[in-house]
C-alpha cells in the first residue's frame, strides 16, 4: 500500500519531534490565552452562580450542553477510525489512526467538563458519586444524567488505555532514537517494551479485543447522550431516532474535524507521503454516507412530525423552520447535506482546499444542529405562554472559545512531543524494509 | 568466564529471521527471544506459539462488569425505594445501559491487566539484552551459545545475512 | 487498477438439477392451497395477514441480500469473494416480489385497519391509491436500480459471446469488448450499485412506515422506517449465508467459499444481529421512558399484555439471544451446516416478529395467538417462490454461481 522504507517511516515520524520553531510556542501561548479566558469565566460564574449564563426558564439547557454533545460527537469517529477500521482491516486508516484516537481523548476531556461547568455549584459534583450521603441518598441511576456519567467515564477510561496501549511500541521506537532527558522519559513511558515475541503476541491480541469493545461504545455512547433529550417528552426531543441519528451526525462531525486536523498537520509536518491524499479522499467519502444518514433523519423526522398530527409536535417542527431560530435550520442542512454532497465529486475529494473548506462548513453546520435541536426543543414546547427565546451570554462565549482553545492546546503539545503518526501501523503497511 | 554468552542477529527482513530461528537448534545453539519493529508472522509461526491468554482476563472483566453495573444500578435504587416517576423500583430496562457500559469499561480492565500480565510488562530488565535498532528497521533473534563457541554463532548469523551484537 | 475482468466459466454442472425446481413448486402449490383455502373459509383476514407478512419477509430477504452485494461494491470490500456473486442470485424474487405487492390490492379490505377508521386528516396520506401509487414506485425504483447494478455486473462476467436464451441476451445487452467498454459498464456498475443502496435505505423505509407501522395508524415511532430496513439487511445476510452454505455443501472446495469467507460474512451477520436488537431497544427505551400513552399502548400489547407477551419473548430470543450466544464461537461460523441451521432460525423468529407487529392491529382483542397450519403453509409456499426464483435464476445466470470447473457431487 506504500512504497515507504521503515527507515523512512521512522525519520519522517521522528523528525517532527525536533526542537520547535518559535511559532509553534506563539500558537501554543495563543491557545493557552484562551484556555485562561475560558477557566477565568469559569470561575466568574462558580463565584457569581449559574445565572450568569444565558440559560433560564424555558431555555435551560443552552451552550454548555451543545458543546458537550459537540465535543463528545467529535470523540466518536476518533474511535471508529482507530477501533472500527481496525475490525475491518481497512488499511488506508493507519496513517490517520494515531491522530484520531488523540483527538478523541482530547475531545472527550473536553466534553467532561462542561457537565461540571454546567452544574453551577461544581463542588456538589460528588453527588453523582455512588457513596451515600449523610441522608444516605445515592444517585438515581434511573436518570439520563447518570446514564451519563457512568457512559462518559467509561468512554474517557477505554479511550485513554486504548489510546495509551496503541502508543507503547512508538514510545520505544522514540526511547531508541533519543538521548538525555527526552530518552529517560520516555524508557519509562514505554513500559520496557522491546518488541520480544511474546510482548507482541498478547499485544496483537490484546489491541484486537480493544478495538472489538470500544466498538459498542461508539454506539452506546452517542446513544446515551442522545438520551438525555429523547427520554424527556419535550416535542422535537422525545423521538425514537435520537439514537443512531445522534450517532451518525457525531461520526459526521468527528470525521469533519478529523479533516480539520489532519490537512494542517500534514502540510507542517511534512507528512503528505504518510498522510496520503487517497486517505483523505476516503474519509470524504465516508462523510458522505454519513451526510445522507443525517439527511434522511431530518427528513423522517419532518415527516413523522406531519404524520403523526399531533398538533404540539407539528408545530415545534414548524417554528423550527419559520420561528426565531430559523437560520439554525438552514445551516444545519446547508452544512450538513447539501455542502457536502459536493464530496460525490471526485475532483472536490481530492481538492485539499476544498477538503478543508468542507470540513469547516461541516463542523459549523453540526454545532448548528445540536443548538436547532437543544434550544429549539425547549423554547417552543408545550404551553405558548412559556415559549420563550435564549441567546448566550458573555460568559458562556468565553467559556466556548476556552474549551476549542484547549482542544488545540492539547493536541499542539502532542504532536510535539509525541509520534503523531503510528511509526509501528505503517510499517506493517509498507512492503519492505530496508 | 560466563557458562554462555547470548549473541543478537540482526536482519532487515522477516523471513530471514524466521528462518534463523527454524535453523538454530540444528546448529546446536539455543533461542532466547525473537525482537521485531512489528508483529511478524512468520517469526511468530516459526516459533509455533500457542494463542495469547489475554482472552481470558478480558472475559472474566467483562462478566463481573456485567454483574457489578446491574448489581450498583439495583442497590442504589432500592437503598431509597420510593418510586420515581412513575417507573419501577427495579427497572431492568434503564439499568440495562449500565450494566452494558460497565461490561465495557471492566472488559477493558482485565484486558488491560491480562496485557500486562501476559507480556510480563512493565520490563525494564529485558532491556540488557536488547539491540535499538529492533524498533526500527530490523529483526533481532537473540541465541544462546556455549562459551568458546562464540565465533561460531557469529558465523551463522552473518551467513544468513545478519549483523551481530554481543552481549555479555 | 485492472480493468479487464476474465470471463467467469460457470463449471458445467454447476447449474440447479431440476430436483429442486421440483421441490420448489410443490412447496409453492401447497402454500397456495393454503391461501386460497384461508381465503375461501371464514376468517379470510387470517389468510391476508399471512400473505403480508410473508411478502414483507421474503422481499426483505431478497432486498437485503442485493444490498449485501451492492455495497460491498461500493466500499471495494475485498474479503467478500464469490459471495457477491451468490448475492445477486437473489433479485430473481423481485419480480415475484412486485407481483404479491400487486396482490395485496385485492385484500385491501381484509389488510388495512384504517380503512374503517376515523383518521382525522390523515387519509390524504393513507389512503389506497396514493398508498400503492408510491409504494409501487418506490418498489420500480428499487428493483430497477438493483437490477441495473446486477446487469452491469454480469455484462463484466459474461465471456465473449452470449450464449445463451433470449431472456439472457435480452436482459445482458451488449457485451463489452474493449477496454473502454469494460470502464464504462464498471462506472455504470458503480452509479447503479450507489442508487439502489440510496433507494434501499429510502423504499424500505417507506414500506416500514406504510405497510406495518400504519397497521396502528394512530401510533408513531420515528425510528421504524430505519428498523425495517436494518432488519431487511439481517434477514438477507441470513439467506445468503443459507445459500453459500448450500452451494458450499453440494459443490465442495470448487465453490471456492473458502472458511475466511463464511467467518467474514458471520461475523457481518452477527453485527447485524446486534444492530437490530439496538434498534429495537432504542425504541422500546424511548417509549419506556416517556410513559407517554399515545405511544406506549402499541408496546404495552405487544410485550406484556396476553397472548402476545409470550411471542415476544420468543421472539426476543430467537432474534438475539440465541445468535448472539451462539456466534460469539469463532469455528462455527466456518461450518456451513450449523450456520443454515442457526439462519434458518433467525429467519423463522423474523417471521414471528413480524406477526408481533402486525397481528394485535389486524386482530383486536385476539385471545391467543392467531398462527396455525395456515400460516406455516403459507410461510412454506413462499419458501417454495424463492427457491424457484433463485433455482431460475441460477439455472439462466449461472455467473452468479462460484466458477468451478468440477462436477458437483
Amino acid at each position: 500500500m506504500t512504497d515507504l522504507t521503515y527507515a523512512q517511516i521512522d525519520e519522517t515520524v521522528l523528525n517532527t519531534l525536533e526542537r520547535p520553531r518559535p511559532r509553534y510556542w506563539v500558537f501554543v501561548a495563543l491557545m493557552l490565552c484562551g484556555v485562561l479566558l475560558g477557566a477565568g469565566a469559569w470561575a466568574y460564574q462558580i463565584f457569581v452562580g449559574i445565572g450568569v449564563g444565558g440559560q433560564d426558564i424555558p431555555v435551560a439547557w443552552g451552550t454548555y450542553l451543545i458543546n458537550f454533545v459537540f465535543w463528545v460527537g467529535i470523540a466518536h469517529s476518533g474511535t471508529l477510525i482507530s477501533a472500527i477500521l481496525h475490525l475491518f482491516r481497512a488499511g488506508w486508516r493507519n496513517p490517520i489512526a494515531r491522530a484520531a484516537e488523540t483527538m478523541t481523548v482530547f475531545a472527550v476531556c473536553c466534553a467532561g467538563l462542561f457537565p461540571f461547568i454546567h452544574l453551577g455549584r461544581a463542588w456538589q459534583v460528588y453527588f453523582m458519586l455512588p457513596l451515600p450521603n449523610q441522608r444516605l441518598l445515592w444517585p438515581n441511576f434511573l436518570s439520563p444524567l447518570m446514564f451519563d456519567v457512568v457512559a462518559i467515564s467509561t468512554y474517557l477510561t477505554v479511550s485513554s488505555l486504548f489510546w495509551y496501549t496503541g502508543l507503547v511500541p512508538d514510545l520505544a521506537v522514540v526511547r531508541d532514537r533519543s538521548t538525555g532527558l527526552r530518552h529517560k522519559i520516555f524508557r519509562v513511558l514505554s513500559l520496557g517494551w522491546s518488541g520480544a515475541h511474546h510482548q507482541w503476541l498478547n499485544y496483537s491480541r490484546g489491541y484486537l479485543f480493544f478495538a472489538a469493545l470500544a466498538t459498542p461504545l461508539v454506539i452506546s455512547v452517542h446513544s446515551v447522550v442522545s438520551w438525555d433529550f429523547a427520554l424527556g417528552v419535550v416535542p422535537g426531543w422525545h423521538t425514537t431516532i435520537f439514537a443512531p441519528y445522534f450517532v451518525a451526525g457525531a461520526i459526521h462531525s468527528g470525521l469533519a474535524m478529523v479533516l480539520t486536523l489532519m490537512i494542517p498537520l500534514r502540510r507542517i509536518f511534512r507528512y503528505e507521503a504518510i498522510i496520503t491524499l487517497n486517505v483523505l479522499e476516503n474519509v470524504a467519502k465516508t462523510m458522505i454516507l454519513t451526510g445522507l444518514i443525517v439527511g434522511l433523519a431530518y427528513g423522517t423526522e419532518y415527516f413523522i412530525a406531519w404524520y403523526s398530527h399531533n398538533a404540539v409536535e407539528w408545530e415545534s417542527f414548524r417554528w423550527r423552520a419559520m420561528g426565531e431560530y430559523a437560520y439554525g435550520l438552514y445551516f444545519m442542512i446547508l452544512c450538513n447535506v447539501l455542502i457536502p454532497s459536493l464530496f460525490l465529486l471526485k475532483a472536490v475529494r481530492r481538492s485539499v482546499p476544498w477538503l478543508f473548506a468542507i470540513s469547516l462548513a461541516v463542523n459549523f453546520g453540526m454545532w448548528w444542529e445540536r443548538f436547532v435541536i437543544i434550544v429549539g426543543g425547549v423554547a417552543h414546547d408545550f404551553a405558548p405562554h412559556a415559549w420563550g427565546l435564549y441567546a448566550p451570554s458573555l460568559v458562556e462565549y468565553c467559556i466556548m472559545v476556552g474549551s476549542f482553545s484547549l482542544f488545540f492546546f492539547l493536541f499542539l503539545l502532542f504532536c510535539k512531543h509525541m509520534p503523531s503518526v503510528s511509526m509501528t501501523e505503517m510499517k506493517e503497511t509498507a512492503h519492505h524494509a530496508g | 568466564m560466563p557458562a554462555e554468552t547470548c549473541i543478537m542477529g540482526l536482519f532487515k527482513d522477516d523471513g530471514k529471521a524466521a528462518k534463523v530461528i527454524l535453523d538454530l537448534p540444528a546448529a546446536g545453539f539455543s533461542f532466547r527471544r525473537a525482537h521485531s519493529p512489528i508483529p511478524s508472522h512468520r517469526i511468530l509461526e516459526a516459533l509455533k506459539l500457542r494463542k495469547g491468554r489475554v482472552g481470558w482476563f478480558t472475559l472474566t472483566g467483562g462478566i463481573i462488569g456485567f454483574f457489578a453495573g446491574f448489581a450498583l444500578a439495583i442497590f442504589t435504587s432500592v437503598q431509597w425505594n420510593l418510586i420515581v416517576s412513575g417507573k419501577p423500583i427495579v427497572s431492568l430496562i434503564p439499568f440495562f445501559i449500565v450494566g452494558f457500559e460497565f461490561t465495557i469499561l471492566f472488559s477493558v480492565f482485565g484486558n488491560v491487566i491480562g496485557l500486562l500480565v501476559c507480556s510480563r510488562l512493565p520490563d525494564y530488565g529485558g532491556l540488557e539484552s536488547y539491540d535499538p535498532r529492533c524498533s526500527g528497521e530490523h529483526f533481532g533473534v537473540l541465541a544462546a551459545c556455549e562459551a568458546g563457541r562464540e565465533g561460531e554463532l557469529m558465523d551463522f548469523f552473518q551467513k544468513k545475512g545478519g549483523e551481530v551484537k554481543v552481549f555479555a | 487498477m485492472n480493468t479487464t475482468m476474465p470471463p467467469v466459466q460457470p463449471g458445467r454442472n454447476a447449474a440447479p438439477q431440476r430436483s429442486l425446481f421440483t421441490l420448489g413448486a410443490v412447496l409453492a402449490a401447497a402454500g397456495l392451497a393454503a391461501f386460497l383455502a384461508g381465503l375461501l373459509g371464514p376468517h379470510p383476514q387470517r389468510a391476508w395477514q399471512a400473505f403480508l407478512i410473508n411478502f414483507l419477509l421474503w422481499s426483505a430477504m431478497a432486498q437485503g441480500a442485493v444490498l449485501f452485494s451492492a455495497v460491498t461494491h461500493t466500499v471495494k470490500a475485498r474479503w467478500t469473494g464469490p459471495l457477491s456473486g451468490l448475492a445477486g442470485a437473489f433479485a430473481g424474487f423481485f419480480p415475484v416480489s412486485l407481483a404479491c405487492f400487486l396482490i395485496l390490492l385485492i385484500g385491501k379490505n381484509h389488510l388495512f385497519p384504517w380503512l374503517h377508521e376515523d383518521l382525522h386528516g390523515k387519509e390524504i396520506w393513507l389512503n389506497i391509491p396514493f398508498l400503492f401509487t408510491r409504494d409501487g414506485i418506490g418498489f420500480l425504483i428499487l428493483y430497477g436500480t438493483g437490477w441495473a447494478y446486477l446487469s452491469q455486473d454480469l455484462k463484466l462476467k459474461f465471456g465473449t459471446s452470449a450464449a445463451g436464451g433470449g431472456l439472457r441476451r435480452m436482459l445482458a445487452g451488449r457485451i463489452p469488448q474493449s477496454d473502454t467498454d469494460i470502464q464504462r459498464v464498471q462506472r455504470r456498475k458503480n452509479l447503479w450499485g450507489g442508487l439502489y443502496c440510496f433507494a434501499f435505505a429510502l423504499v424500505l423505509s417507506l414500506i416500514g412506515f406504510d405497510l406495518v407501522m400504519s397497521m396502528d395508524p394512530h401510533w408513531v415511532s420515528t425510528l421504524f422506517g430505519a428498523y425495517h430496513f436494518v432488519k431487511a439487511f439481517y434477514v438477507g445476510l441470513g439467506a445468503l449465508i443459507i445459500l453459500a452454505a448450500i452451494v458450499h455443501l453440494r459443490r465442495g472446495r470448487s465453490a471456492g467459499i473458502a472458511a475466511a469467507h463464511f467467518h467474514d460474512v458471520g461475523k457481518l451477520f452477527f453485527a447485524f444481529c446486534l444492530l437490530w436488537a439496538d434498534f429495537f431497544y432504542v425504541q422500546l427505551t424511548v417509549i419506556w421512558y416517556g410513559n407517554i400513552p399515545e405511544e406506549t399502548s402499541y408496546v404495552i400489547l405487544r410485550t406484556v399484555t396476553p397472548p402476545w407477551d409470550a411471542l415476544a419473548w420468543v421472539v426476543f430470543i430467537v432474534c438475539f439471544i440465541i445468535p448472539f450466544v451462539v456466534l460469539i464461537n469463532r469455528r462455527i461460523k466456518t461450518m456451513p451446516g450449523a450456520m443454515i441451521a442457526l439462519c434458518s432460525i433467525v429467519i423463522l423468529g423474523i417471521w414471528l416478529e413480524h406477526l408481533l407487529l402486525l397481528g394485535p392491529a389486524l386482530n383486536h382483542a385476539a385471545a391467543e395467538l392467531p398462527l396455525g397450519v395456515t400460516d406455516g403453509l403459507v410461510f412454506v409456499g413462499f419458501l417454495g417462490l424463492m427457491v424457484l426464483a433463485l433455482a431460475y435464476t441460477l439455472k439462466t445466470f449461472p455467473e452468479f454461481l462460484p466458477p468451478g470447473g468440477e462436477a458437483p457431487r
